[in-house]
């Protein structure tokens, strides 16, 4: 059975995938489904893969500021409809001040390169557990 | 807890404890630098100092901001422009495109018009100083050439390079939307207008540094390398162009980890497999096409956002084993690298180690002091061989449009992207500060709070472009918009037409928009925009 299904994307014009690619691969080994959405999205091109692939978790891999603007956009897009997906962010240029900052938002985990994979590991399978057991899933 | 080195270099080579004359292979005994075939380097003399082009990567905001940058940097003693475009211009979009807004100049300089380009490189002697882009070439080329007539240069007269890398651009970080078809015919437009009407300028440089930083090690990245410079020349050849036309110029931009002397090995192999592959392989004849050009930056991957100043002493090695290797140029990735593009103090540090390394050390009074050594001789022959077979490998597996669009590609990169941080955190790659001797963030403070500064993005420039658009002579525009599309469904050399084009005021965005249309794919490939024409 799955661990969860978890959507990984980058923002805007952002195009620096090797940790993206790297979580994906490490998500997929340890038994969740990924729905590798990769460069080029937005705020509204996530929360319609959200929707239409009814994932349990949404991982931001960030190379660049992007973030900074569109986390602000996505959060209350996610909730006006009534997408209840946790999102985590994940990359080196997140400053423990901005992590701050994003979970005041509503991001509910942020990712820096110190974060082992079995921290990542253990964290992603509680935030989707948690949003299956609140979707009545499995 | 001791750590036993590895008994293997970064690319899997198993090494001894030590190395001896049997070692080296007599076959490469007699080589002396500046001949045939020129592992040990293209001259037998080195200049008394600036023996390399010493540059450090630029470009943020707008092109005047950027242009600022340029000057103060030579003002510094920087003998070389290396100018970074935006995340935007590389992704060939202009900045009012709305994947654009929150990413315009913070990564590199925006770019997007004629003026941009005037702008960008006012006041600069485009004669003497080089200008290095990592900027989509059939866009840089007729860029620099506008702003050449504008401040009254000869084109031919005009220095520098653009880097190339349709087959693993789009997979590695610099996807352009383009098909590889495209990409492909574009790179060799460049390379054969160039060979022509630039006879100074390097339009084919091969950049390896760039596909490599996503975790590659030195075989595969030369190998990958040397897959698309051979077809990129076999396409050129089969345009009717000379291969001494075009082979002098042709450069590459490697990239230099931490593994000090497989980085210098690595630089000679490639330097003695060109020359065999150009002389035997491809009939060059003019002994300038058999030597070839190699340059560098400093890997930004191996650098590290725990204990910053770690990353200067990174750069310095780095630095270092590249002069010793005798690069052509260098720029060191600074030490804020892992959360931004230069600061000005970054700048400074990182032209300052090269300008110490050139003036205080003298290593570069000799050209290949490594020369004869050993282990490097025998590391030199042993990394040349390797990257040969993989070369023959990746060669055997089918056109590389075929290995683009099966994904065999991607799967390679992603494969690779995937070992490296595997590597990092199993501890089979020690990287200080970051798997190894931490320190708690309380104490990692140094060189933090000037890293940590960040670049608004200059959302300033949407409003005044969108005006300059509204305002320019549309028929004029559009008509020069047409012939770039009717020349990118001939096999027209689109370097004229896409000068013509910016001349005429069309943007980046639309003439990339028009020629994925030659191709059959939509202007824009978000759906955001509609064709202009």
């Amino acid at each position: 059975m799955t661990k969860g299904r978890v959507l990984l994307a980058m923002l805007g014009t952002d195009q620096h995938e090797l940790g993206a690619v790297a979580i994906a691969g490490l998500l997929r080994d340890h038994g969740f489904e990924v729905v590798y959405l990769g460069r080029f999205q937005t705020p509204k091109t996530i929360l319609q893969a959200a929707i239409d692939e009814d994932v349990d978790v949404i991982g931001i891999s960030c190379h660049s500021w992007e973030f900074l603007d569109y986390v602000p956009e996505l959060i209350p897009l996610l909730g006006e409809s009534e997408v209840d997906a946790p999102v985590v962010l994940g990359g080196s240029v997140i400053t423990a001040e901005d992590a701050l900052a994003m979970k005041a938002l509503g991001i509910a985990e942020v990712f820096d390169s110190d974060a082992q994979s079995g921290a990542i590991l253990d964290r992603m399978s509680m935030l989707a557990a948690e949003r299956r057991a609140r979707a009545g899933i499995g | 807890m001791t750590h036993r080195p590895a008994r293997t270099t970064r690319s899997g080579i198993p090494v001894k404890d030590y190395y001896d004359a049997d070692d080296w292979r007599p076959a490469d005994r007699g080589e002396a630098p500046g001949a045939f075939p020129y592992a040990r380097g293209r001259r037998d003399h080195a200049p008394p100092v600036g023996s390399w082009i010493q540059r450090e990567l630029s470009g943020e905001g707008d092109a005047k901001r950027s242009n600022q940058q340029f000057l103060d940097l030579m003002a510094h003693g920087q003998t070389g422009l290396d100018i970074i475009c935006d995340g935007p211009s590389g992704a060939l979009m202009d900045p009012d495109h709305p994947l654009a807004t929150h990413a315009i100049g913070t990564q590199g300089v925006s770019v997007c018009h004629k003026q941009d380009f005037l702008d960008l490189l006012q006041n600069i002697p485009l004669d003497r100083i080089s200008v290095s882009a990592s900027f989509p070439p059939l866009f840089f080329v007729p860029g620099l050439c506008l702003a050449a007539r504008a401040y009254g240069f000869a084109i031919d007269a005009l220095r520098g390079s653009t880097v190339l890398n349709p087959f693993y651009s789009e997979v590695s970080g610099l996807g352009t939307n383009l098909p590889f078809d495209a990409r492909v015919r574009l790179s060799c437009d460049v390379i054969e207008f160039c060979s022509k009407a630039m006879p100074r300028f390097h339009a084919f440089v091969e950049d390896t540094y760039f596909f490599s930083e996503s975790g590659l090690n030195a075989v595969e990245e030369m190998a990958l390398g040397f897959v698309e410079i051979r077809h990129l020349v076999r396409e050129v050849q089969r345009r009717g162009v000379d291969i001494d036309a075009f082979a002098p110029r042709i450069a590459i931009l490697v990239n230099c980890g931490m593994e000090f002397f497989e980085e210098i090995a690595k630089i000679r192999a490639t330097r003695r497999l060109f020359a065999r592959m150009m002389r035997d392989e491809f009939g060059a004849k003019d002994p300038r096409s058999w030597s070839v050009i190699v340059t560098s930056h400093t890997s930004g991957l191996s650098l590290t956002p725990q204990q910053l100043p770690n990353n200067i002493v990174r750069g310095t090695i780095q630095a270092l084993s590249l002069v010793l290797a005798g690069a052509h140029a260098v720029e060191i990735s600074t030490f804020d690298e892992p959360y931004r593009t230069p600061t000005p103090e970054a700048h400074l540090v990182g032209l300052r180690t090269q300008q110490i390394i050139d003036l205080e050390t003298g290593i570069a009074k000799v050209v290949d002091p490594l020369g004869g050594s050993y282990f490097v001789e025998w590391l030199t022959a042993e990394t040349e061989k390797r990257i040969w077979e993989m070369v023959v490998d990746i060669e055997g597996r089918g056109h590389p449009r075929d290995l683009n669009d099966s994904g065999w590609f991607r799967r390679f990169f992603d494969d690779r992207m995937r070992r490296y941080l595997q590597e990092i955190e199993q501890r089979a790659r020690l990287v200080v500060g970051m798997n190894i001797h931490k320190l708690p963030p309380e104490k990692d403070t140094l060189l933090r709070d000037v890293s940590q500064r960040k670049i608004r993005p200059a959302r300033e420039r949407v409003r005044p472009f969108k005006e300059f658009k509204l305002n320019r002579d549309f028929d004029r525009t559009s008509a020069a918009l047409r012939k770039v599309l009717e020349a990118a469904k001939t096999t027209h050399n689109l370097v004229p037409v896409v000068t013509d084009a910016f001349d005429a005021h069309a943007t980046l965005g639309e003439i990339a928009g028009v020629v994925r249309m030659a191709y059959g794919e939509p202007f824009d490939p978000f759906g955001e925009f509609q064709s202009p024409i």
